[in-house]
């Protein structure tokens, strides 16, 4: 095998959390050029088809992952059991998270309209938002951001990866529809 | 809940006679809590006056009813606080005709059902990705919490076991920290020996950097200002103070001292 290739399988053998390239060219002392390069090599040795261990890009940096095929055994062995599934209200709260991150309390409760309350110390708890400081606006509330766990979970490599906000508007046709519901109301409550 | 201790808690007999009520206070807080009278038109400074006279008056003094009456106010200014940083929001959409109205909320809409779609993006990568393993390190297993080893122990080990716990603690040196260096008394003679000289300063010039520091230097101003020694101006909201010294006759000041 490619040497350089053989020495970054040992970092990424002994690293509890995914190593992004350039630290791996530092420990190396080689360029991430050279880096990426190997990682190439190392891609095609661990594909999910020759072994039980797969190369993943997940939360800025490269680690093993077990396929997923293997998933099952490795749990039946460790206990290890599938994170809890995530209800719609903590899904839309988690979006706004993501999205609009830092954020506040009150900025989230005022995107959906609700008290998110629960759902952030919900999310809170699961490790999948986390505290990230205090905004500078009266009253000093606590800001809101996702963290690495977040990346692994959604299989995101960062936060960039999340399709623009755009993507997900609308469209015209049911914008002018709910408009025309909503006309038709105001129409209503005005006789 | 503040409406829950209402019912559950003995009444407050206090006659009320305001603009807006005429009778018993818990029939206030019961109209209140219903939304049948306002709350924006009750002077909760009223009623804890009348209180205090009818305490006043009575002589007797029910720890009870007092306490359950302190609870009620409290939930009362509670609830007038909330409006006061709700107004702005619930006025304006009454305020707003209704096809306005529509729009803003069609405004809010629009903007929700993006996160919402975000919301099913997210529950489709959920699926596939959440239960996949990465690399970890498991917890060591001497860090693991095991079950404590069956076996038995002599009665007097419990106490001998307690005895070092009852024992008071030696008191902790606090001879390391020093008093707090800011004093009222001499913040104040500082600030009247500019006032003296300048006759006009203005607080972030005098101000200390430090937060309690300049606590006490506005505490110090306050005092300046109750005194009649000096007038305080601000020109606008959470703007700098201007202190300027009241012109009066030095021979007064100084018979008063």
């Amino acid at each position: 095998m490619h040497a350089l290739a053989r020495r970054l399988e040992a970092l990424l053998f002994i690293s509890s959390r995914p190593l992004p390239p350039p630290e791996m060219a530092a420990a190396c002392g080689c360029s991430t050029g050279e880096v990426d390069e190997a990682l190439a090599v190392l891609r095609v040795e661990y594909t999910a088809e020759r072994r039980g261990v797969t190369l993943r890009d997940v939360a800025g940096g490269v680690t093993f992952a077990v396929a997923d095929d293997c998933a099952e055994d490795v749990r039946r062995l460790t206990g290890a059991e599938r994170p809890d599934d995530l209800t719609p209200a903590l899904l839309e709260t988690l979006a706004v998270v993501a999205y609009l991150q830092p954020v506040t309390r009150a900025e989230a409760a005022e995107v959906r309209g609700v008290s998110s309350e629960w759902a952030l110390s919900s999310l809170e708890q699961r490790g999948l938002v986390e505290q990230q400081g205090r905004a500078d606006t009266p009253g000093a509330p606590i800001l809101y951001g996702t963290g690495a766990r977040f990346l692994k979970l959604f299989g995101l490599r960062s936060l960039q990866e999340l399709p623009p906000l755009e993507e997900f508007s609308l469209q015209a046709a049911e914008v002018d529809e709910i408009r025309a519901r909503l006309l038709a109301n105001a129409e209503r409550r005005r006789a | 809940m503040p409406a829950d201790a209402a019912v559950a808690a003995p009444p407050v007999a206090l006659e009320l006679d305001l603009d807006v009520f005429d009778g018993p206070f818990d029939l206030l807080v019961t109209l209140i809590l219903k939304d049948e009278i306002d709350i924006w038109e009750v002077r909760v400074s009223r009623i804890i006056a009348e209180y205090v006279l009818k305490l006043a008056d009575s002589g007797e003094f029910d720890l009870d009813a007092t306490s359950q009456f302190v609870v009620l106010v409290a939930a009362l200014l509670e609830m007038k606080s909330r409006l006061l940083l709700e107004e702005d929001v619930e006025e304006e959409l009454e305020d707003l005709d209704p096809d306005e109205a529509a729009e803003r909320l069609l405004e809010r809409l629009v903007r929700y059902s993006q996160f919402k779609n975000v919301a099913g993006a997210l529950r489709r990568r959920w699926d596939e990705h959440s239960a996949r393993l990465y690399r970890s390190v498991p917890v060591p297993p001497a860090l693991l919490r095991r079950p404590a080893p069956a076996g038995a122990l002599p009665a007097p080990a419990l106490p001998a076991a307690l005895a070092p716990l009852l024992r008071e603690p030696p008191v902790p040196d606090t001879s390391h920290l020093a008093d707090l260096a800011v004093s009222l008394v001499k913040e104040l003679r500082r600030l009247r020996l500019i006032l003296g000289d300048e006759g006009e300063f203005t607080f972030a010039a005098v101000a200390p950097d430090d937060r309690l520091e300049r606590a006490v230097t506005f505490f110090a101003l306050l005092e300046l200002h109750s005194g009649g020694e000096a007038v305080l101006r601000q020109k606008r909201h959470l703007g700098d103070i201007v202190v300027t010294r009241v012109a009066r006759p030095v021979q007064v000041a100084a018979a008063a001292v």
